[in-house]
């Protein structure tokens, strides 16, 4: 074959620009599909709403989560499922503790990792609501549709982003990079 | 709406296996982009970004149509202090746990449960959103 390139698609890892290629046009697909704009952390709302159908807090009553099994759920559940498959075909164990540098250098214990963890997404959740969007919301699909800001929310993600892990390096991880 | 949310699963899977394959479910790989030592996952963006940005070009010169005819409405983003107040605590969030609102269900799904730390924060974090700053936009309306 002339296109043989080496990479075993299926089970290896890509290169950025298969990712991004996959991953970019995911954005025209979900506008010419089902105008909507690509984006994730909305999705975390809708999965509120399915498991709390009563809550009495007015933004889950709102119009954008009536369907309490709205289609975000099914896209969150997706992607699970995707790298359930992409592990599962590469031979990755099927449950593991590590969670990279922060596993592997920082000598602490599990529960604490994982409170670090949760502060980090307790961020995020926030965070992604204020700014309206989250690195695929707005970087992503944001910066495909040219908005001005979602370039001033990401150059700030970027920023704040640095910030962060570089106190990790320097605080936790004894400047490893 | 059925078929809608079958495809929107399928497409789910595309998008968590590649965040898989090009290893954007891995700490590491986040921490290295913010710490300026791997920029992998940031060329993954700047990827997505382009091919993203060719393919609205492309439905454009198309009449900016879906696939049953109704005109594509593209979700505007607004912008204020309070969402550049968002973005810092987020990216911030995202610099701490090396993982973002859809990298940490690759994690989860590639078995790195740590990341349903993360994902539980997120939740928590949406709720808090709702609870507190949502209840007191009615309050002062």
């Amino acid at each position: 074959m002339m296109m043989t390139t080496g990479i075993d698609w299926v089970s290896q890892s890509w290169p950025w620009w298969a990712g991004g290629a996959v991953i970019g046009l995911l954005v025209p697909i979900l506008y010419y599909l089902f105008n909507q704009g690509l984006g994730v952390s909305t999705g975390y709302a809708t999965l509120i709403k399915a498991v709390l159908p009563r809550t009495p807090l007015r933004w889950f009553n709102s119009a954008r989560f009536s369907d309490r099994w709205g289609w975000r759920l099914f896209f969150l559940g997706g992607m699970i499922l995707g790298a359930v498959l992409a592990n599962y075909l590469a031979g990755g164990p099927f449950v593991s503790t590590g969670m990279g540098i922060l596993t592997s250098h920082l000598e602490w214990p599990l529960p604490l990792v994982g409170l670090l963890l949760f502060v980090g997404g307790f961020m995020m959740g926030i965070g992604a609501r204020l700014a309206g969007g989250c690195t695929s919301g707005h970087s992503i699909h944001g910066l495909a549709t040219l908005q001005v800001s979602s370039l001033l929310v990401t150059v700030t993600f970027i920023l704040f982003g640095a910030l962060s892990a570089n106190l990790v390096r320097i605080f936790l991880l004894g400047g490893v990079r | 709406m059925m078929r809608m949310k079958s495809v929107v699963l399928l497409l789910g899977m595309v998008f968590g296996f590649a965040l898989t394959r090009v290893r954007a479910s891995e700490y590491d790989m986040i921490y290295r982009m913010f710490v300026g030592s791997d920029l992998t996952v940031a060329w993954v963006i700047l990827g997505a970004i382009a091919v993203g940005l060719a393919g609205m070009k492309v439905l454009r010169m198309l009449g900016d149509r879906t696939i049953d005819g109704s005109s594509i409405k593209v979700s505007r983003k607004s912008l204020d202090r309070a969402s550049l107040a968002g973005a810092a605590l987020f990216g911030a969030g995202w610099g701490l746990s090396g993982a973002c609102p859809g990298t940490v269900l690759a994690q989860i799904g590639s078995g790195r449960i740590l990341g349903l730390f993360t994902l539980l924060g997120m939740i928590a974090g949406t709720y808090a959103y709702a609870l507190v700053v949502e209840e007191e936009i009615h309050r002062s309306e």
